[in-house]
């Protein structure tokens, strides 16, 4: 059974249409909505989460209606906004409690939840500072041990990463990652970077302009042939050139050098080239093809910020 | 590749591979995330925290020590006449100074909220828009809405708790009188015996003004996150009305001035404090408008639910 079902659901102020005639049914796991800034996203949650009210449609979670049974929806629902949310002069163990027990813990285990919360998203002695002297990153922490304090059952997340330096970012990335499996939560992560988000999602939804752009299951992406992304500090040139050598579809970007993988014996003709001309090899990425195509409707760019 | 391109060079490709360097991010790995089974008290337990940490946000409670500074100021400015006030009658009644009626005392049950009314009124226009204005200035209204809470109960909540702030502010000093004179009184069940007739008034008089004042405080802080607005058109209204009604009452528009004096909180508390002491009232307002105490009473019933009427009209419509 589908954990959030969206039935027509539209969001209209005057002169815009935030959300339009959306129909759509979320299944458990880590679910990417994407779409560029303004595409919806936020609409979307807020909506979810009751605070704006559909202007037709509707929405349910765990079967519910989002707008008669808010209040038991969202005992087990978390949400990370995407702006900033902390009072700087409370400390975040006083926070993360407060809020646990307005979302219905009786207060003992607020503040047991809350320790073994802010030890999970990494946050130690500092946890007893008032918030304002906290760094993005830090900020950006207790805003999920907030929305996870509770154990809810769905975790929305609002552009996670944004402000995040790229470790950051890929420390919060693989909260969110460890939220969705080892946690065994349902989580929504919306975000304009498709790079960011595919990355950790099973799943993804693409909204443009209020409306369905695609969805679909990540996992059937990942058997498809891609592309091998080189990147060597210099000397990309040669790198490119020896490959084609060896009869491999490859030409140099910059400093990375794109291979095209048809199976896998790109990989030992690389691992071969690179060792050969005694490069310094920075990363090799695989890209998939097949996802920029769900952005093929898209404006170019528009969705890569 | 679009959403790569924005990834900088220099970011790993496989995040799960990047801890944060010495970091003990192996050792939480290890503890493993434990999943809640314990009970869910909902929407009653969320509104009940949500009033005790609005009495405690008004004290300064959990804030650090700065946003203790004003609150603990004037509560021990209001505190101070009751003190003084009861060590010179226990000192007066140990050297033996007989049978001094406490009547001659300045600072008695029906006189007090009159000594700290000016006080009262600062600690409401300082607290409230401080409680109130912090949650929107820091967009924490779209973390309390997302919860198990509806956007009324946060408004009756924050309004009971700013209330009971104010209760608490108030009761204090009439408590410290209260117990002072019963327990320095050689014949400790005999005092209190007298002194009993005058809870009534206190606790009555009390929560009319947390309700009042606290009411009125809140509805004009939650309008803007700015302090200084809202503590300034809080001043405006308690502090001006009575000279309005009076310099009416000076030019003869009597029945304006009745209207304006039945909403004015300064005028209104005075003949509420008068009503439950039985004593005389100290606004002069009162007398010329020739209105029954009672209907004071009533002016200060419909204040406060007003008052709540307006928060929760406000925090059904503030976007979060």
């Amino acid at each position: 059974m589908a954990l959030i079902v969206l039935d027509a659901l539209t969001k209209r102020y005057p002169g815009v249409t935030a959300l339009d005639d959306l129909t759509l049914e979320i299944e458990p796991g880590i679910v990417g909505l994407v779409g560029a800034n303004g595409a919806g996203k936020s609409t979307l949650i807020k909506l979810l989460l009751g605070l704006l009210a559909p202007t037709s449609g509707r929405a349910t979670i765990f079967d519910l209606d989002v707008r008669t049974r808010g209040t038991e929806i969202r005992q087990f629902v978390g949400y990370m906004p995407e702006h900033d949310a902390l009072p700087p002069d409370t400390s975040a163990t006083d926070f993360v409690s407060h809020m646990a027990e307005i979302s219905g813990l009786p207060r003992p285990a607020a503040r047991e939840r809350t320790a073994e919360v802010l030890r999970h998203v990494g946050l130690y002695e500092e946890r007893y500072r008032a918030m304002g002297g906290y760094s993005t990153g830090m900020k950006q922490r207790v805003k999920l041990a907030q929305a996870i304090v509770h154990d809810p059952r769905l975790l929305l997340l609002d552009e996670p990463t944004n402000g995040l330096d790229p470790a950051g970012r890929d420390e919060m990335l693989e909260l969110v990652r460890r939220t969705g499996t080892e946690f065994g939560m349902t989580v929504v992560v919306a975000s304009h970077l498709l790079g960011e988000i595919e990355r950790v999602c099973n799943y993804l939804v693409a909204i443009e302009a209020g409306k369905l752009l695609r969805a679909a299951r990540l996992d059937t992406f990942t058997e498809q042939t891609g592309v091998l992304a080189v990147e060597v500090e210099d000397r990309a040139d040669e790198l490119a050139s020896a490959l084609v050598l060896h009869g491999l579809d490859a030409r140099a970007v910059g400093r990375v050098v794109l291979v095209a993988l048809e199976d896998d014996r790109p990989y030992d003709l690389v691992r071969d080239a690179v060792a050969a001309l005694g490069l310094p090899l920075i990363r090799l990425e695989q890209r998939r093809h097949r996802l920029e195509d769900l952005f093929a409707d898209a404006e170019p760019g528009e969705t890569a910020a | 590749m679009s959403g790569s391109a924005s990834v900088p060079p220099f970011a790993p490709g496989a995040p799960a591979l990047r801890g944060s360097p010495g970091g003990p991010e192996g050792s939480i790995y290890d503890l493993g995330y434990r999943n809640y089974d314990g009970p869910r008290l909902g929407r009653t337990h969320a509104i009940r925290a949500l009033f005790v940490h609005t009495l405690k946000v008004c004290y300064g409670i959990g804030r650090g020590g700065r946003a203790k500074l004003a609150p603990f100021i004037l509560l021990a400015f209001a505190t101070i006449p009751a003190v003084v006030a009861v060590g010179a009658l226990a000192l007066i009644r140990q050297v033996g100074g007989g049978q001094i009626p406490e009547e001659a005392s300045p600072v008695r049950h029906d006189t007090y909220y009159g000594i700290v009314a000016t006080l009262v009124a600062l600690f409401c226009a300082v607290q409230a828009p401080e409680t109130l204005g912090r949650d929107q200035r820091h967009h924490l209204l779209s973390v309390y809405f997302a919860r198990a809470l509806r956007r009324t109960d946060y408004a009756l909540a924050r309004f009971a708790g700013i209330a009971a702030a104010v209760l608490v502010f108030v009761l204090l000093p009439q408590l410290i009188i209260f117990f002072g004179l019963v327990l320095s009184a050689e014949d400790v069940a005999a005092e209190f015996g007298r002194e009993a007739r005058f809870l009534p008034g206190i606790f009555g008089q009390a929560i009319v003004l947390s309700g009042v004042l606290g009411g009125i405080s809140a509805a004009v802080s939650a309008y803007t996150p700015r302090r200084v607005y809202a503590t300034t058109a809080i001043i405006v209204l308690i502090a001006v009305t009575p000279l309005v009604s009076a310099v009416l009452i000076e030019l003869g528009a009597i029945s304006l001035a009745t209207l304006l004096v039945l909403l004015s909180p300064a005028d209104i508390l005075a003949a509420t404090n008068a009503w439950w002491f039985d004593s005389r009232p100290e606004s002069t307002a009162i007398f010329l408008t020739d209105l029954p105490l009672e209907a004071f009473l009533a002016a200060a019933a419909v204040i406060t639910a007003a008052c709540a009427a307006i928060l929760v009209r406000r925090y059904e419509r503030i976007a979060a």
